[in-house]
Order: C-alpha cells, then structure tokens, then sequence
C-alpha cells in the first residue's frame, strides 16, 4: 500500500526532467525580455549650460535642445518646461496681445506669453497652468543655477521646482 | 488516350493538378496531392463560397499580407535602420532606386487597406454571427473569433512600427505620442515605454525595436495565427453559413455505388469498397473545391495584387522632413486608423476635485482596452441561438448587432473628425474652412 503511494524512480525522472526542461525555457524567455531593458543610459545628461545670463534678452528666450522656455524679467530668471503633460509634445509660445502682471507662488510676474500644443489642444497660461484641453499638470519649471566655473546659467532638467522659486543674478 | 493510367488499380494518374479536371476522383487529386491546396476540402459547400455572403474579406486580407512580405522584402535590401541613415535611405528608395516608388507605393497602400480591410471582415464576422457553433459538434468557432481579434491588434502594430522607420516628422511624432500613451498606465507605464523604445528618449535603439519587431516578430506571429485561423475554419466545418446545411438536413440512405469510392481521396485504390453512405446533404449543395474555390481563391488573390500595383502607380507615399524632436508639426496627427484613438485622448481628461485623470490613460488604455476585452469575449456574451449564425441581419441578432454597428459608426466617425476636421493646434475646422496662419517654428 505504502509502495504505491510513494512516486517509483521513473515517475521522478520524469518529473524533475519536465521540471528542469520547464525551468529552462522560462531562463531562456526571461533572459532575452531582461536583456531588453537597458541598464545604461546613453541620454543627453539632464544638467546643462545654458549660456551667461547677460545673453538672454527681456522677456521669454525658447530653447530647442533641451525644450524650455528661460524667462528674463531684469535679474531674475525662471524656466519653464516645453514639454506638454498630456503626452509629450513640444509646446508653442504664442506672445499675449496684452501682458498681464499676477502673483506666482507668492511672487509678483510679468506674464508675457501662453502655450499651446499642437497635438491634442492643450493650453497653459503664462506660468505653466494648465487651463483647458486634455493636459493633466501644469507644465514643469526647473532649477536654474550658475555655474561657479564660468557664470553661465545651468538648469537641472531632472528637478522640478515649486512656482515660487527664482534665480536673481547678481 | 490518357484514361488507361486512371483505370489500373494502385496507380496514380500522372497528372497532379488540373484547374479543369475530369473527374470527382481528378478534383479530389488536385486537392490531396497538391501542397499549396491540401489544406483546402475536396468539396466546398455551394452558397459558402458566394460573392455576397463574405465579400471574400478574409481572403483580401491574405493577399494583402503576401503582398506586404513580396513588396517589404527588396525595401528591407533597400532600407537602413539607422537614425543618420533611415531617413536618407527612404528618400533613396523613393527618388533614385528604379521602381523604388513604386515598390514603397504598393507596401505602404497594401498596409493602409490592410488595416481596412481586416478590421471590415471582422465587421462582417460579427454581423453575420460567424463566432457561434450552430451544430456545435466538434467546433470551436468563439476561439477563432479570439485569433482574429489578436490578428487584428497585431496588423495595427505591423503598421505602427512600420510608420517610424522612415525617421520623417510625421513617424517621429506618431511614436512619441503612441509611446507616451503606454507610459501613462499608472506604476508600470514609464517602465514599458522605456522597454519600447529602449531607453528614455525616443532614439536609435527604438528605430532598431521597432525595426525587428516590423520585419521578423510581428510578420512571424501573423504568419503562425494565420495559419492557426485556417486549420480552425476546417476544424469548424467551413464557414458558419454551411453550419446551416448541417443544420436542415436529414440523413438520406444513398444506394451504393460503383462510381463512389474511397478512392475518391485516394484512401484506397480501385472500386473495391464502395461507400455506403448517409449524406448529409443535397449533392447540388457541394461543389468540387478544385476548380470551383480554387478558381475564386485566384480571382480574389490575383485580383488584389493587380489592383494595387495599378494603385500604386497613381498614388505617392509622403515622406515629410527629417525626424527633428525638437519641432512638434502643427498639427501632429497619428495615422488615420489611430485618429479615433487621438480624439478620445483629447477630450477624456477630467478632474474630480483635485483628482486628475489623464486622458492619454482613460481614453488611450483604458478605453480601449475596455473595447478590446469585451469584444474578445463577445461569443460568450452573445446568447442567440445557433440558427443565427451564418445569415445577415438575422432577427435574433437585430439588437447586438444595431448596438455594434453604433460603436464601428463611432470609430468611422471620431476619424473622419480627426482626419478632416482638426487644423492647428487640433482646433475644429470644417473641412472647407482654410487653417490660419501658424509659424511652423517658433
């Protein structure tokens, strides 16, 4: 009785040899998705200079490489993200007849310009609100800096900012 | 002179195949010994092979497919993955090489009403009910309902990576916004975005992704469920509408004779044991598959090739600027049999509170995805009876299938809007209003 319940040799040799040709295939799949995945990023660095600051004119300065839009109101500087929400396409600036002056996180801008993207219809107001059309967010702003080598202007496209921060130029 | 061959026993007439044979026992020959038809019934049910019952869709789609590997193979000679080269090499293949034009010409029209034409025999599929077992002896017909859907989702991907591979504005942009819709899934999206397009950035790994998974993965597993669907419809008993012959008919014993052997296939030799049959059905009902199907088969296939390649003469494929990510076109549209899709992303994002749903997940993902399952599994879900199956505008079916064909009306029409009606910045204009004038750069 006892015999019978337990598994004779060739049921385990068929067993571990199912098993094993099974676990193999599954390595093999595996292995080729995990290959996949890339585990270096060969990506233009996220942190980059943008020139001086005495470069930039009064107002907004777009730049197509790193797709952002530098503002310029005297000595103080901010960046806003070109790149839409909704699903990454490049923004367009489009200069407002008649700029408006309001509060951005607490601090008194000159709002010269609007966004709108030509993929799906998204508009954002001069600081980045999204205010109709399909985008979820309003666009990102980025920290800027200068570079303690040379004065230029350094942004850092891998950190996003709160809407209060500016960069003042001595 | 040549009948002494056919009446000695365990010998083969010499001819394999014949387009006019002169015999059932020559028909039934040309099928079984023939490679390219011995997937093919020695005898076809009669109304099954009518013009108007299946508009030969699926066939078109077949002869579409071979068109498509016959026209990508001397583009694949032609074409360089490469992002400094792609570009370059397709205005090449369009410009200098002899025929370039045209080859590109018939693989990029056999694409587009590939995607029609497969998406319009599912259409008639499910309007005739051809998913539903009538007799249900020995059928699986819900299953290959589920093959074709799968056949469907991956000819859209066929035409998707096959858009990018020109590295042009139009491609460069598609991709971008198609591959951001993946990213949207919440938790899992940017990983497989990043799987996608191998990498963060839209770059020379996803030209090559898309490159492989455009000439060998997605054209490999079409060719497997293709074959897969064919050895289904055998399966099942031929189309749905013979399910109907099965269905009426009663068992008539037919006296036995000489002229009706297994040798018909070649089972046995000689007359020796003669059938002794119940058919099934009226012998008016079946026609010999050689030369009656087959003779549709070419009419179909050959048709579609000379079809198109007139087309092709005619009608030129764009090829717009080189791919440049740092100028968004305005507008960026998908392809046309996307632009429902891109219609839905625009108008689905909603906020409840400060609760934001992204469009490009709502109407990219899950909308469709919705779409996709319950169509999958819409033989299921289906409760008529098997009488149904088989017929046009069958009464039992009226409502399901008046609620389908609102939801194929919605598509048809949510492209018609994205393709005619959406100018720059995807504002509505009719399609007789003239757009604006936009910078092109800013």
């Amino acid at each position: 009785m006892s015999e019978k319940k337990q598994p004779n040799r060739r049921e385990l040799l068929k067993t571990v040899g199912i098993g094993t040709g099974l676990v193999a295939l599954g390595a093999q799949g595996g292995a080729a998705l995990r290959s996949l995945v890339p585990n270096v990023s060969y990506d233009a660095p996220t942190t980059v200079k943008l020139g001086l600051p005495s470069e930039y004119p009064e107002g907004l300065k777009y730049l197509p490489d790193e797709r952002l839009f530098v503002f310029r109101e005297g000595r103080i500087f901010h960046a806003i993200s070109a790149v839409c929400t909704h699903l990454g396409c490049t923004v367009r600036a489009e200069a407002l007849s008649n700029p408006e002056t309001k509060e951005v996180g607490g601090k008194t801008t000159r709002l010269t310009h609007r966004f709108l993207c030509p993929c799906h219809g998204s508009r954002y107001s001069g600081d980045g609100t999204n205010v109709a059309g399909p985008a979820p967010r309003p666009l990102s702003w980025y920290e800027l800096s200068i570079a303690p080598d040379d004065g230029q202007l350094v942004v850092d496209l891998a950190r996003p900012v709160e809407r209060d921060f500016r960069l003042t130029v001595a | 002179m040549t009948k002494p061959l056919e009446t000695a026993p365990g010998v083969r007439p010499r001819r394999l195949w014949s387009i006019r044979p002169r015999s059932d026992r020559e028909s039934g020959d040309a099928v079984a010994s023939n490679f390219a038809l011995h997937w093919f019934p020695a005898r076809s049910y009669r109304r099954s092979l009518d013009w108007s019952y299946s508009f030969w869709l699926g066939t078109v789609s077949a002869a579409l497919f071979l068109l498509l590997i016959l026209s990508g193979l001397p583009l694949m000679f032609l074409h360089i993955p490469s992002v400094e080269r792609a570009y370059l090499s397709v205005k090449d293949i369009e410009y200098v090489v002899t025929f370039g034009s045209w080859i590109r010409a018939v693989h990029r029209l056999s694409a587009h009403l590939m995607v029609a034409v497969v998406f319009l025999h599912l259409v008639r599929v499910f309007l005739t009910g051809a998913y539903k077992n009538a007799h249900g002896r020995a059928q699986r017909r819900e299953w290959n309902w589920v093959i074709g859907v799968a056949m469907l989702v991956i000819t859209l991907f066929l035409s998707f990576t096959g858009y990018l591979l020109p590295w042009d504005q139009l491609a460069f942009w598609a991709v971008t916004v198609g591959t951001n819709i993946a990213a949207s899934i919440p938790a899992i999206g940017p990983a497989v975005r990043e799987l996608l397009i191998g990498g963060r950035n839209i770059d020379q790994p996803t030209l090559l992704r898309f490159y492989v998974l455009h000439i060998v993965f997605l054209p490999g597993l079409l060719g497997v469920l293709f074959a897969y669907h064919m050895w289904r419809v055998r399966k099942d008993g031929g189309l749905a509408r013979a399910d109907r012959l099965a269905l009426a008919a009663t068992k008539v014993e037919q006296p036995p004779s000489p002229t009706k052997t297994y040798s018909l296939l070649g089972i046995a030799r000689g007359t020796g044991p003669t059938v002794r049959a119940t058919t099934l059905v009226a012998p008016d009902e079946l026609v010999n598959s050689v030369p009656d199907l087959v003779r549709r088969i070419a009419i179909v296939v050959l048709g579609t090739i000379a079809s198109l390649s007139v087309l092709a003469v005619f009608v030129r494929s764009p090829l717009e600027e080189p791919a440049n990510p740092l100028v968004t076109p305005n507008p960026a549209k998908a392809p046309w049999y996307f632009l429902w899709l891109q219609e839905i992303v625009t108008d689905t994002t909603f906020h409840i509170g400060s609760l934001t749903v992204n469009g490009a997940f709502l109407g990219g993902v899950l909308l469709p995805g919705a779409l996709l399952v319950l169509l999958t599994l819409w033989p299921w879900l289906d409760r008529s009876p098997g009488g149904a199956a088989g017929r046009w505008f069958p009464r039992d079916r009226r409502f399901q299938n008046a609620v389908f064909l609102l939801f194929v009306l919605a598509v048809l029409l949510l492209t018609l809007i994205g393709t005619f009606c959406r100018g720059p910045y995807w504002h509505f204009y009719w399609p007789w209003e003239s757009w604006p004038q936009v910078p092109s750069r800013i």
